[in-house]
């Protein structure tokens, strides 16, 4: 254990673990600690040893060993369990709810089922009753419609002002948000106002029931690590949740559950206003790669017009469609949408097959959720060969007519182009 | 115009690697760069006081080394600087950034009255992308968030005019000003910064703000205003692969081993592939 010149025990930094959070600053009774090229650096002299820092370290990189009494846990405000419910902001795109909401409604349940309270939903938009009894039919147990002009469109004011109100009417303890563009745009505006806690992106959420919190966990650092981040004393915990990470529920039709009205208190300012809509040329009639089951995708090393229409029919004959890497979209060969990545779409199909994709966490971060890998190679040391669960080591162009062949051979029901999407 | 943009230093994520053995980040040899989305914010501000005329801040809340970051943004053309830098800042979450951020544009403002703030789609280290839409509702400005050009601002009737990259196409949009934007990638890459301006961007003088300069009470800023705690961060689990089919060895009998496996022991999920294919 060190000690400085007045002999007090100093807690000491691991400069390779701090990821510069700057908490233990923020912490530090004596301004002790600075920040000395990108980590927390401690001067000893200034340190009193208090071992508050420790506490509060995220990335467990301070070393201090002296005993300390544990800090008893906190009960709860009073003010706080005036907030119950778990509620999911249904967000609808012309009278489509986004499939993200109803994955949500799944975990929703899951969370209120921990902590004995309802799903909620949250509903603003116009001529939204079809929606609110397919909210139902996923696991929603009250859900409060806002129906009004007003809401017709997205404006981040209008429908920033329309969830503040739904909760501090409401009340919920905890609320999800899809991480769509529009979700993101949105979240930050309610929990703005409010005053209380967004955690961003998030890719796991669970209960810690002891202290009644929401424990929500997200990929930060371009998802080269996970965090968890905890909403102690503000309400409601507030968090936008990844599409495709949450198993959407079965949708039960005869489920029941209540329908209410909220009255908009309404929007008066002045307002932009949308002057048009260019549906993206290459987006019409595109195959969201999120939700396609087999996925063949396409890496630099496999950028070649040559082989596209081969890995195409790879493809179709899994019933599958073709996706890709960043590199391959920078050239131009395959539109933005088809993207796999942090920059893409997160995607968690029952076979992703990569062909020549080196595995760049940018891109690993997107896709680690699939149900099975198989990756094709010429490199063994590839960081896609490492985590698939069928590497194969080889150049493709060899391989996928060896691969169509066999599985043809083995299937033979099955027509090469035969299923199209 | 007045145009505020908001930069963050961040570590240049993509150096960033993780310690096979140990399952931790390493950090050594990383560098500091100004968030590359950042840039692009500052270089978009460029183009319009060339196009309109007027001035550039750039702000940063940050620990003083981010000084560094606010010279890279003043040698692409920003006028001035100023470094939001105070212990009562350190270990913020966006609600107390954009608190911070918020109260510096209000001081700038005093002087010079902000038309518009721009911010980049998100920082590369956070990744929250909430700190834009956080400065602009706590100043009651419009907020157009991912933004992919700018192609209007029209001074006679005080309005911006934006296309925003958003679900299934894009948005075309016209919002009064003051306004806040946060800028996608494809707004273009900075130019290169010349000589004079290297020098410039060197000598001039960054000031240097803290709780007292912004006046807000430090309970609302840093660690102390910020409702979300981080409580662990841990490296994301590894997945285990599987063994290697050496193709290159001998490819009919790798890819026959290979499917010979998975027939085996994915059966089931092959089964519901193949049939959901059969369907369509
Ligand atoms: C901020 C940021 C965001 C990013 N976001 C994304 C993102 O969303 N998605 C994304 O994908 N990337 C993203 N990237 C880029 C990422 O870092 C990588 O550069 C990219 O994923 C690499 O793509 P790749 O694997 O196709 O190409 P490479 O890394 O060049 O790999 C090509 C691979 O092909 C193999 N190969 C070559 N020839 C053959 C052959 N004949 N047969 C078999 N194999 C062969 C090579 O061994 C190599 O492994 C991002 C980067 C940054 C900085
Ligand atoms: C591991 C980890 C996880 C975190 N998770 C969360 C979370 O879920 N929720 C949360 O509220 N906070 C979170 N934080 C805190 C958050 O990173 C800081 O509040 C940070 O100051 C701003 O957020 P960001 O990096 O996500 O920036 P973003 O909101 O992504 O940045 C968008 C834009 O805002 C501007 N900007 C951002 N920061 C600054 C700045 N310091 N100075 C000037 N301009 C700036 C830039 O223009 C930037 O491009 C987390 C921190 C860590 C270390």
């Amino acid at each position: 254990m060190p000690k400085n010149l007045k002999g007090k025990d100093i807690a000491d930094i691991i400069p390779d673990k701090c990821i510069g959070c700057q908490i233990c600053i923020g912490e530090c009774p004596t301004k002790a600690i600075e920040m000395v090229g990108g980590v927390a650096k401690i001067d000893p002299e200034l340190c009193i040893g208090c071992g508050k820092c420790v506490d509060v370290c995220p990335a467990n990189c301070i070393l201090f060993e002296k005993p300390r009494k544990k800090k008893a846990a906190v009960a709860q405000k009073p003010a706080l369990a005036e907030y119950k419910g778990v509620a999911v902001f249904v967000e609808t795109h012309d009278g489509r709810a986004a499939d993200v909401s109803w994955e949500l409604m799944g975990k929703a349940r899951e969370l209120a089922e921990k902590l004995g309270v309802q799903v909620l939903g949250f509903l603003p938009g116009v001529s939204t009753e079809a929606i609110a009894k397919e909210a139902i039919a996923y696991g929603c147990d009250v859900v409060y419609v806002m129906d009004n002009p007003l809401l017709k469109m997205y404006l981040p004011k209008v429908y920033g002002k329309a969830l503040v109100q739904l909760c501090n009417e409401v009340k919920p303890e905890i609320v999800l948000i899809g991480a769509t563009p529009l979700g993101r745009d949105v979240s930050s505006v309610v929990a703005t106002i409010i005053e209380t806690g967004l955690t961003a992106d998030c890719t796991g959420l669970d209960i810690d029931k002891e202290q009644r919190l929401l424990m929500m966990t997200r990929p930060t650092f371009g998802g080269n690590i996970m965090a968890t981040i905890l909403c102690r004393n503000h309400r409601p915990q507030m968090s936008t949740v990844r599409p495709m990470v949450m198993k959407m529920p079965k949708k039960d039709p005869a489920r029941r559950g209540e329908i209410r009205m909220v009255e908009f208190e309404g929007y008066t300012d002045p307002l932009p206003s949308i002057i048009d809509f260019i549906p993206r040329a290459s987006d019409v009639g595109e195959v969201d790669i999120a939700r396609v089951p087999v996925l063949v995708v396409i890496g630099k090393g496999a950028c070649n017009s040559q082989y596209f229409p081969m890995l195409e029919g790879l493809a179709h004959l899994l019933g599958g469609t073709v996706a890709c890497s960043r590199p391959v979209v920078q050239a131009g060969f395959l539109p933005y949408v088809r993207q796999v990545g942090q920059t893409g779409k997160t995607v968690a199909p029952k076979l992703y097959i990569g062909v020549a994709v080196s595995g760049a966490v940018q891109h690993l971060v997107g896709m680690q959720g699939s149900e099975r890998i198989i990756a094709i190679n010429t490199d063994r040391h590839a960081p896609m060969m490492q985590i698939a669960d069928y590497p194969i080591i080889g150049d493709y162009a060899q391989v996928v007519p060896q691969l169509i062949e066999g599985i043809k051979a083995r299937v033979p029901t099955l027509k090469a182009g035969s299923a199209k999407l | 115009m007045h145009i505020v943009c908001c930069i963050k230093q961040v570590p240049d994520t993509t150096q960033v690697k993780i310690d096979p053995e140990t399952n931790t980040l390493i950090r050594s040899g990383v560098e500091s760069i100004c968030n590359p989305y950042d840039v692009v914010a500052v270089e978009a501000a460029v183009k319009l006081v060339e196009k309109y005329s007027g001035k550039i801040t750039v702000i940063t809340m940050g620990p003083p080394q981010a000084d560094s970051a606010l010279r890279e943004c003043l040698s692409i053309g920003a006028t001035d600087a100023v470094l939001l830098s105070d212990r009562a800042f350190a270990g913020a979450d966006t609600l107390a950034t954009s608190h911070t951020l918020a109260s510096a544009v209000k001081k700038l403002s005093e002087t010079e009255p902000v038309d518009l703030i721009i911010c980049g789609k998100q920082a590369i280290d956070g990744d929250t992308a909430q700190t834009g839409p956080g400065v602009a509702t706590r100043l009651g400005y419009n907020q157009f968030t991912y933004v992919s050009e700018i192609l209007k601002v029209d001074a006679a009737k005080n309005t911006i005019t934006v296309r925003r990259e958003i679900e299934g196409g894009c948005q075309v949009i016209e919002g009064s000003l003051p306004a806040l934007l946060s800028v996608e990638l494809e707004l273009g890459a900075p130019r290169y910064a010349t000589l004079p301006e290297l020098v410039r961007s060197l000598r001039q003088e960054v000031k240097v703000w803290g709780a007292k300069e912004l006046g807000v009470p430090a309970e609302t800023l840093g660690l102390k205003g910020s409702p979300t705690s981080v409580k662990q961060i841990f490296a994301p689990a590894p997945r285990k692969g599987g063994a290697p089919f050496d193709a290159a060895a001998n490819k009919e009998q790798a890819v026959q081993g290979f499917l010979d496996t998975i027939f085996k022991n994915d059966s089931a999920i092959l089964a519901e592939v193949l049939k959901s294919e059969n369907k369509g």
